[in-house]
């Protein structure tokens, strides 16, 4: 095991510009926005985003003029509604937003976790995503060789970097999530390099006392940064709840055109709790 | 007085009727609706339900719903986390018996549209995105649209954009399975040789009229079409307790 503990700053410059990235968690729960707000701060570019159901993350990313390619399931605010950048982005054609739907993704995740080159899905037949999928050649029907059956094939997805959020971690990059874990610990064995931001860093001690906590183990871990808060506004279970009113205060920025003063405040500004 | 009664919980008590006792039932992301009709469901006609939530927990005790559907307090003393990607599993294996699904347009065929207006390349409204739909939409037993704002722009012929299979883009294999579709003003199916959408039931206060005046095409009418059933007092009251800030009703803006 090497010491894997480091700086936001440097775990940062994982990320090349044009990457394919994915972020842990889903929607306002567990998502890395300490790091998502590094990226906007290291004037990261053409980043290509890919996730199942993401929110402030992408918009986030999407808004500071980082993102060139989407591809999700979803991306929404959910009760508070549209995605503010991702839509106005798209419309412009500013951003190139090619839609899947969450059993791809997670299956190309999926995929790229075991090593294979592709995966079949039921469903998606008869669905104009397919279409948009077989164009783009990230799907394509097949037949099962065995029974006949049609299937959807779904390419792969393997991200240059993973970047998750988790609750605890010892300095080797040994990582405890609580709670629910979403796609994470697919997406960490599916993805070329691993960053995990840490609510908070515990001894290896500690972590050999529960080895079946550890979700996933450091040497599939390039990088671990101690980033209390680091989920926030978004929730981390255990640790503190989704701060919906942030939430809404940066939705209005964004309907009112004010966007770039959130931005200062608080991306450029730092000021968040 | 039936026209007292909200149109969200109205909706509620109606998806929660279509969960049967022993079904394994999922909801997804933004559902506050899905996820007070289950709740319903389970403390009323469908105590044995399995209830699998969008942030993974099994059957939780769930005290009251918060705007995201993902919210980890969702999750409270939840005998166990069941991942989506093992939800989905089961939905391959045909075990996920109903899924409630959300649509911007829904068509005569049942297709629905979450993805695009306009040109998929350069739309003139991007919308959310379809999520599991298209996933879910062929393969689920029972899959429950709901539209909170029934109109004839919403209720189209043809959707711009297929994002949830109707009957009209299925192999005759994957017909089989039951589609309903439950707006704020009654419920409508698909149960009649062609597959063509038709209205079943108006909710209380409202009629086959008004449906057929806010739908985009010509709907057909069930010939056993009625009025939906009042839901109980006890029913409101247990709905009002889950969410008491009324978070149901932010879809109906």
């Amino acid at each position: 095991m090497k010491k894997v503990l480091t700086g936001l700053q440097e775990a940062s410059g994982l990320v090349e510009d044009g990457a394919l990235v994915t972020f842990g968690g889903a929607t306002f729960s567990r998502v890395p926005m300490e790091f998502v707000r590094e990226l906007v701060r290291q004037g990261k570019k053409d980043l290509n985003l890919v996730d199942r159901e993401p929110a402030m993350d992408f918009d986030l990313l999407i808004g500071a003029g980082c993102v060139a390619k989407v591809r999700a399931g979803m991306v929404a605010f959910e009760v508070f509604g549209m995605a503010p950048n991702f839509r106005k982005k798209s419309e412009s054609g500013e951003l190139v937003t090619k839609e899947g739907a969450c059993q791809p993704i997670i299956a190309g995740f999926r995929a790229a976790a075991m090593g294979l080159p592709s995966l079949p899905v039921k469903g998606m037949l008869g669905s104009d995503l397919l279409t948009i999928s077989e164009v783009i050649g990230s799907q394509k029907e097949i037949q099962d060789p065995f029974t006949g059956e049609t299937m959807i094939a779904v390419r792969a997805i393997e991200p240059d970097v993973a970047i998750i959020h988790a609750q605890k971690a010892d300095e080797f990059g040994n990582i405890r999530i609580e709670g629910p874990f979403y796609e994470d610990v697919i997406k960490a064995k599916a993805a070329k390099k691993v960053v995990v931001t840490v609510e908070e860093l515990i001894s290896n001690t500690e972590i050999r006392k529960m080895p079946q906590a550890t979700t996933i183990p450091h040497f599939i871990v390039d990088a671990v940064v101690e980033t209390p808060k680091g989920a926030y506004p978004c929730s981390c279970f255990n640790y503190y709840d989704v701060d919906y009113d942030h939430i809404k205060q940066y939705l209005k920025a964004a309907a009112k055109d004010q966007f770039e003063h959130y931005l200062d405040k608080f991306v450029y500004g730092r000021e968040i709790e | 007085m039936n026209d007292k009664i909200d149109t969200p919980d109205m909706m509620i008590y109606a998806m929660a009727s279509e969960i049967e006792n022993f079904d394994t039932v999922l909801h997804g992301v933004s559902s506050p609706l899905p996820i007070l009709a289950m709740s319903v469901a389970r403390k009323t006609h469908a105590p044995d339900m399995a209830y699998i939530s969008g942030s993974e927990g099994v059957d939780p005790e769930l005290d009251r719903i918060y705007p995201s559907s993902f919210d980890a307090r969702l999750n409270r003393n939840a005998v166990a986390y069941f991942g989506l990607h093992e939800a989905f599993d089961l939905a391959q294996r045909g075990e996920l018996n109903v899924m409630f699904l959300g649509a911007a347009q829904v068509d005569l065929y049942g297709n629905t549209n979450l993805s695009v207006i306009g040109d998929v390349n350069r739309p003139k409204v991007q919308l959310p995105g379809g999520a599991a739909s298209a996933f879910l939409m062929p393969i689920t037993p029972k899959v429950v649209i709901w539209v909170t704002r029934q109109s004839s722009r919403v209720f189209v012929e043809e959707v711009d954009f297929v994002t949830g299979q109707g009957y009209n883009h299925r192999t005759d294999e994957l017909k089989k399975n039951e589609i309903v579709i439950i707006s704020n003003l009654g419920i409508m199916n698909f149960k009649n040789p062609d597959r063509l959408m038709q209205i079943q039931y108006y909710h209380p206060g409202h009629s086959v009229d008004e449906i057929q005046e806010n739908t985009g095409f010509d709907i057909l009418v069930a010939p056993d079409v009625s009025e939906y059933p009042v839901p109980r007092p006890d029913i409101i009251k247990l709905i009002n307790q889950i969410d008491p800030d009324g978070i149901r009703r932010s879809e109906f803006r």
